[in-house]
């Protein structure tokens, strides 16, 4: 599947109905959210999909293990978080040379500034062109706090850290997507 | 459950409903996370993976046969 296929705006598909009773109100309400997480953090269309058939299955096959303690989005993007990293692992570990995080950050310029787009049409493509660039943490706890239903703390107990840790990563984080999404320009 | 509006003030989003009147082709943001949520709400999940989810379930809910008994016929 390409990228402007992914993209393209629909509503809810007839094949939920297919779903489990179980599972159809969890895909309807929440699909979308985790797509979106596989799609930009693994950053190919097909893996995306592969990932949240896996996400929704695992959540199926799981179901009596959610207690309600969290909330169903927090739960299943345990699940997409564990599955992606997994995934990133062994396909990054063949395919990409390591980095340093630090170096890449302090070449950064400072400020922050409203990010204009004259150019809608490759928008995506220009999204996961600056994801691509950024640490995996980085990446991740973006991806998450974009995410209204999802707090900081929540964000924060999703990648094991505090909330002020995450409010910490995230200033350098905006900063960093910012400087290399306008490179894509 | 979301801190409210973390990322733009109301007079922000006026201004940028403003400058997308003015063109419509252009589009700001007032910041990273809000970019995400339009791409985000841009994109949409692939019908093919409730079929192959629902194909799955079928699958692993049917009892499958002894190696013998298919091998039999």
């Amino acid at each position: 599947m390409n990228e402007a296929c992914a993209e393209a705006q629909s509503t809810e598909p007839a094949e939920n109905h297919l779903l489990p009773a179980a599972l159809s109100a969890l895909y309807a309400d929440h699909s979308r959210a985790i797509y979106y997480l596989a799609l930009r953090f693994l950053g190919d269309p097909q893996k995306a999909e592969d990932a949240t058939h896996d996400v929704f299955l695992k959540a199926l096959r799981h179901l009596d293990q959610f207690r309600g303690e969290a909330s169903a989005r927090t739960w299943l993007y345990r699940i997409a978080i564990n599955h992606c990293k997994n995934v990133r692992t062994a396909w990054h570990d063949r395919h990409v040379l390591p980095s340093s995080d630090n170096e890449f950050l302090d070449r950064i310029p400072g400020g922050e500034s409203p990010l204009r787009i004259l150019e809608t049409k490759e928008l995506g493509g220009r999204i996961q062109k600056a994801l691509d660039g950024l640490p995996a943490e980085y990446r991740l706890l973006l991806l998450l706090v974009s995410d209204q239903e999802l707090s900081y703390e929540e964000a924060g107990a999703l990648t094991g850290q505090t909330a002020d840790a995450v409010r910490g990563k995230l200033f350098r984080a905006r900063k960093a997507f910012a400087a290399l999404f306008r490179k894509t320009e | 459950m979301k801190q409210q509006n973390k990322f733009s003030t109301g007079r922000h989003q006026e201004q940028a409903a403003e400058s997308q009147a003015a063109n419509p082709a252009s589009l700001e943001f007032q910041g990273v996370e809000d970019l995400l949520r339009h791409d985000a709400a841009q994109t949409a999940v692939p019908p093919e993976i409730a079929r192959r989810l629902s194909q799955s379930i079928a699958q692993s809910s049917t009892p499958r046969r002894p190696w013998w008994r298919r091998w039999i016929g």
